[in-house]
Formats: structure tokens, C-alpha cells, sequence
């Protein structure tokens, strides 16, 4: 008896969060989503208007979203793997501090971190300099465009790429490793058979922590973009403080998190499920 | 961690909660359609307004709600001395419409957050009046106000005896240049001159930079429909596609000016004055076309705490003294006559800036800022955030 009961009651406390402020909210948002009218005479009546108007208005922006979200997630990866990589194998005694360092931007707020690109970027730095020698600013600007949205979106999310990453390389076991070279396989083989698919779980962890937020960001673009560049994020900031839309900026949330969870699935589906629940113990 | 085999089940099971969730929000959303019209009623139906009654002399606290920025920093506990009231001075309002969407389940409710008073724009006091979330000033507590207020502003349309709302500071909308990367710049049509393409910026607020648009194209502002305001949103999309403008800012456009990122902006005098002694290269330029002139007023909202002390506070601020003491800090446009005397002997420099006292020539050409109509408003606001989000 008293095994079943302990279970539910660990339970409760994360339940009862859920259910407050995930459920709850959820259920408002949901009623406000179908209803029409302008603020303070808002009536129920099962406006599905809403969410078709959602799609077919803002269709761009989910688009350039997820554009934005992808790129800046494939960045972070290729930034983030070979980071945690070193700091999991090669950095010795500097792993803590390294650890720390990858950490330490989240002593500044997000949005502070996000001003200073500003500054970073701004027309007569050098690093615009430096972008417009290469051919990579054109009109020599790098603000104010869709490649500083991206940037600063890799840039504020990279940490959760490498921190995942980075557990599940530091739990591999070494002489499976060793054990591969034994093998006689070379290093590169050793490093696509054994450690990549070992850390497969950090790097679908890591993916899902960037694309998720990065779809739904809107400070990014909000500060670095354009008015070409701004994302779904933006649209419902917009509908919901500018224009006082609350059912359409309910039913294009809706919407967001439909596609994400779509998005999401597939990929576990496909790239993520004998990752995700594998074989990761030894 | 445990090792999990794959299991389709597990995923199956977080569908079907997933599932559970989204039937049971919807079941739930139509219960509560029944009735209660989903708990957000119109507040639009309370024909009578609900009026300020004074009590004695003003004591007790006393919470106002302001912008950043907008006070100096003695006038408040100058004012608790003089009153004998506690004050909390909260800068809360960043934009009208974020504050509304904070402040509009509170004063549905008939309440307003402990606050006895706060500020809010022209056709934001206009919007909230006629929602009847807004209490009707008792005169008998304002001399000051009723003797002080200048004669420009004692008429507004949407409150034509200033019974719900006074002036807290009034200001213009134009055009902020760097002199020395765009001297020529003298009018909004200029700003659409390629010669500054990606350097001009604009305001993402409609009042403010839709109506200036309009005098470019020859249109005034005050008595536009709303094909006039079309015709000049879409004179600002085509900017913003060709990459003309280069991005649409609140007053952060500062930051752009003074790095050099942008070269012409549309943006707000008070900012231009703070701007212009920061930086001699940074000038205000009065458009040819004109300007637009608004004013942020206080208002006591419904379910004010302390009205009492709320009037001894507007009435103290239109004592032409006291408001020097702001406006030398401000440098808006004061709504209090005799400003500029008490300034005069003070602080001639602020007595005699054109952006802080304007003459009647200076604003001659200047429109007030219009407000589109409730049923246009809908329209126009997505026409422009489709133009803000391309």
C-alpha cells in the first residue's frame, strides 16, 4: 500500500505546478483563441476565424522563424560541440574554469547581452569593418539584418547547446575509446563509431533547448533586425501590447506551439528517439 | 539515469495527456462561454462616471504612476513636505498600449493597482474615458490648474471641459539629424531621398509617424480618413522594402543617432533637447511640413486610493513655481502659463529654447496629434504592424 501511494505523492508538488501554471493558463489561452471582438466587449463564439487568419496573414514570419531558429541551432552545434568537446577531454585542469566561462554571460541579463551586439556590430566598428572587407556586409552594415538576428541568436543560446553536449561526452566511459583504437580504427573512425553516437543524447538535448526558444524569440530581431526581419515572436508582441489583438495573438501562439511540437516530433522520430531513450548506459 | 528501451507506449502516453489537455481546455472554454460572455464584459456601459469626492485635506499616501524620466528629482519630496501626504512615485509606463493591456483586467474590475493617479497620452485618455474607466476631477480641489492651464490645451476633443484629464507635459514629434552626415535635411520628404538610404529611422508608434507622413504627401492629419492614413502606411512600406529606412525604433533611435548608424530620424523633442546638449552634432530640425504636437496627461483612474491627495497633486504641479522646478529637468513643452517668467531669472537658457517654449510661429504649421476612430483603428493598426513585422 504504502508503494503505491509514495509515487503519486513525489508527484504532487510537480503536478500541481503543471496544472497551476501550464494547464491553467493554457485553458484561458485556449478560450481566448476563439473569441472575436474588440477589447473589453470580447465574446465567446468559437471564432475559428482566428487561426486561419493566423496562418494565412503571418505565414512569413513562420517561415523566416524557423529559418532564423534552424540556422542559429546549426550554428550553435558546430560552435558548441567541438567547445564542450575540448573542455570534456582536453582542458585538464582549466575544465572548471572553462565550464564557468561558458556559463558566465548568464550574469548579465539576456536583454543587456543583447544591446551590447549593438554596440559590437554597430557601422563604424571594426568588426563591420573587418565583415565588409571580407564581402560579408553588404551596404557595409551588419545590423539591422537577418544575419545579426541569426548571430545574436547563436550567440545568446550557444550555452545550451555545449552544456548538454558536454554532460553526455564527460560521462563517456574512456576505454571504450581506447577499446576502438585497439581495433585498430583510426581516430576519425574511433570519433564517428564510438564518441559521437555515445553523445548523441547531449546533442538532441542541446538542439531542442536552441531551436525551441530561438523560434519563439522576438528580442533578437526586435533589436538587431529590421523591419524584413522580424519574426513570429515579434508578430505576437505586436498583437498582443501594440494593437490590443488579444484572440489573434492567442490563436497565433497556438499555432507556434503546434508547429514546434510537430517539428519536434519528427525529428525525435527520426533523428532523436534511439538517441534520446538508447543505449546510453553502459 | 536508467536505461529505457524505446518504448512507442511512452510516447503514445504523452499524446494522449497532450490530447487530454488541449479536450479538456476546450471543454472547459465551452462551459464558460455560456453566461458570463467569458468574464470580460464592456465597461463601456457605465453611463455614469464615477466622480473624485474630496475629503478635508489631503493626507495618507499616495501612489502616481509616471514615465521614466519625467520628473526631477526634488519635486516629489518637495510635495510631501508641503501636503503632508507619503507619496510612491512609480515610473511603470513605458508605452500606452502595454500599459493598458496591463492595467485593463484591473480597471474592468473597478480597480486600479493602488494607483491614484497616472499618465497617460491623448488618445489614450481619450480610449479610457470611453471606456469609463476614469473619474471625473471635483474642480473645487484644482484652483490652480483652472487658472493656470494654458488656453491651447483647454479645449481637446475628447475632453472639451479637461474634466478627466490635465496636461502633464506636452511635446512635438519631427525630425532629429546628425548636422554633420545629413545637413540637408530639412523636411520628412527628405527623408525619403535615397542619398540617405539604410540611415533614416522612424518611430514604430502610428500617431507619431503615420500623421508626419501624411504632410509629406500633402494630406492634414486632422482631418484624414482612412485612405489618407493607407495612402501614407504605404508610402512608408515601400521605404522600409527598398531598405530605405533601416529600422522602426521607440526612443532608442538615440543610440542609432549618436553612433552614426543612422544619420535622420523621426523622433520627440524632449529627447532632441537631452540629445542636442550631449552632442553638438545632434540637432532638432522643426520639418518644413510642421510637426506634431501631443500631450501626456494625468488622469485619476476608477478604484483610486486617496483621490484627495491625487488633486492636491495636479493642482501642485500647476503652480507655475513648482512646475519651473520640473520642466528645467523635462525640457518638454510646459502646459502651465507664467513657466517661462519664473524661468526667465532661473535658468534663461531653458526660458529661451524654442524646443522647450515654443513660439506660435515656430509651431505654426504643427498639427495636433489625430487619433483614427475606434472601428479604423483595428485596420489601420495592422496595416501598420504588417509594415513594422514585414
Amino acid at each position: 500500500m504504502r508503494r503505491r501511494v509514495v509515487p503519486y505523492f513525489l508527484l504532487g508538488p510537480g503536478a500541481a505546478w503543471l496544472l497551476l501554471f501550464f494547464v491553467v493558463p493554457l485553458y484561458y489561452m485556449g478560450k481566448l483563441s476563439l473569441e472575436s471582438g474588440v477589447v473589453g466587449a470580447l465574446e465567446f463564439d468559437w471564432n475559428w476565424g482566428n487561426y486561419s487568419d493566423a496562418l494565412q496573414l503571418y505565414d512569413a514570419q513562420f517561415v523566416r522563424s524557423f529559418i532564423y531558429a534552424g540556422v542559429a541551432t546549426l550554428a550553435a552545434l558546430l560552435l558548441g560541440y567541438p567547445l564542450a568537446y575540448a573542455i570534456a577531454f582536453k582542458a585538464g585542469r582549466w575544465r572548471n574554469l572553462l565550464l564557468f566561462a561558458v556559463v558566465a554571460p548568464f550574469f548579465t541579463t539576456y536583454l543587456i547581452r543583447t544591446l551590447a551586439w549593438e554596440t559590437i556590430l554597430s557601422d563604424q566598428s571594426p568588426v563591420v569593418s573587418v565583415l565588409d572587407l571580407l564581402g560579408l556586409a553588404p551596404e557595409g552594415r551588419a545590423l539591422a539584418t537577418g544575419g545579426a538576428v541569426i548571430a545574436g541568436l547563436t550567440y545568446n543560446f550557444l550555452p545550451f547547446m555545449v552544456l548538454p553536449i558536454y554532460a553526455s561526452l564527460e560521462r563517456i566511459d574512456v576505454r571504450l575509446i581506447e577499446a576502438g583504437k585497439d581495433l585498430y580504427a583510426s581516430a576519425t573512425q574511433t570519433f564517428f563509431r564510438v564518441t559521437l553516437p555515445l553523445s548523441a543524447p547531449g546533442v538532441v538535448a542541446g538542439t531542442l533547448l536552441t531551436f525551441i526558444p530561438a523560434s519563439g524569440d522576438y528580442v533578437n530581431a526586435q533589436f538587431l533586425g529590421s523591419a524584413g526581419n522580424q519574426m513570429i515572436g515579434n508578430v505576437i508582441q505586436s498583437l498582443y501590447l501594440k494593437q490590443s489583438d488579444y484572440p489573434a495573438a492567442a490563436a497565433l501562439s497556438f499555432v507556434l506551439m503546434a508547429l514546434i511540437l510537430i517539428l519536434v516530433l519528427v525529428y525525435i522520430r527520426f533523428a532523436g528517439s534511439e538517441a534520446l531513450m538508447g543505449e546510453e548506459a553502459v | 539515469m536508467v536505461s529505457n528501451e524505446k518504448d512507442p507506449r511512452r510516447i503514445t502516453a504523452v499524446l494522449a495527456v497532450l490530447v487530454a489537455v488541449v479536450a479538456l481546455a476546450f471543454g472547459l472554454a465551452a462551459c464558460g462561454g455560456g453566461d458570463d460572455g467569458g468574464g470580460i464584459e464592456g465597461g463601456g456601459g457605465d453611463t455614469a462616471a464615477e466622480e473624485v469626492k474630496l475629503e478635508g485635506k489631503p493626507s495618507g499616501d499616495v501612489t502616481i504612476s509616471n514615465w521614466p524620466l519625467y520628473i526631477d528629482e526634488e519635486t516629489v519630496a518637495d510635495f510631501e513636505k508641503a501636503a503632508g501626504v507619503k507619496v510612491k512615485y512609480i515610473e511603470d509606463v513605458n508605452a500606452n498600449e502595454e500599459f493598458f493591456a496591463k492595467m485593463r483586467p484591473l480597471l474592468e474590475q473597478g480597480e486600479s493597482g493602488g494607483r491614484s493617479l497616472f499618465v497617460v497620452t491623448d488618445w489614450m485618455v481619450a480610449k479610457m474615458k470611453e471606456l469609463g474607466y476614469l473619474q471625473k476631477f471635483d474642480k473645487s480641489g484644482l484652483p490652480n490648474f483652472e487658472k493656470n492651464l494654458v488656453d491651447n490645451l483647454r479645449e481637446p476633443s475628447y475632453d472639451p471641459n479637461r474634466e478627466y484629464s490635465a496636461p502633464w507635459q506636452s511635446g512635438m514629434t519631427g525630425i532629429i539629424v546628425r548636422k554633420d552626415l545629413a545637413p540637408d535635411v530639412k523636411s520628412i520628404c527628405d527623408l525619403f531621398d535615397p542619398q540617405y538610404k539604410g540611415k533614416v529611422e522612424m518611430l514604430n508608434e502610428l500617431r507619431d509617424t503615420v500623421p508626419l507622413v501624411m504632410k509629406c504627401l500633402g494630406i492634414d492629419p486632422e482631418g484624414a480618413d482612412e485612405a489618407d492614413w493607407i495612402k501614407a502606411i504605404d508610402k512608408i512600406k515601400a521605404a522600409a522594402d527598398s531598405g530605405q529606412i533601416r529600422r522602426f525604433t521607440g526612443n532608442d533611435y538615440a543610440a542609432d543617432l549618436t553612433s552614426g548608424n543612422a544619420v535622420a530620424v523621426i523622433g520627440w523633442s524632449g529627447d532632441a533637447v537631452q540629445l542636442q546638449a550631449d552632442n553638438p552634432d545632434i540637432e532638432w530640425r522643426m520639418p518644413t511640413e510642421g510637426c506634431i504636437l501631443w500631450s501626456d496627461n494625468m488622469v485619476i483612474p476608477v478604484g483610486a486610493p486617496n483621490p484627495t491627495a491625487a488633486e492636491a497633486w495636479i493642482d501642485y504641479v500647476y503652480e507655475p513655481k513648482n512646475q519651473a522646478q520640473i520642466e528645467a529637468y523635462v525640457n518638454y513643452v510646459s502646459p502651465v502659463k507664467d513657466v517661462k517668467e519664473v524661468l526667465l531669472k532661473e535658468e534663461p537658457e531653458v526660458a529661451k529654447n524654442q524646443l522647450i517654449f515654443p513660439s506660435s510661429s515656430f509651431t505654426a504649421k504643427c498639427s495636433i496629434q489625430p487619433s483614427p476612430s475606434s472601428e479604423e483603428e483595428q485596420n489601420l493598426n495592422r496595416a501598420f504592424n504588417a509594415v513594422l513585422n514585414g
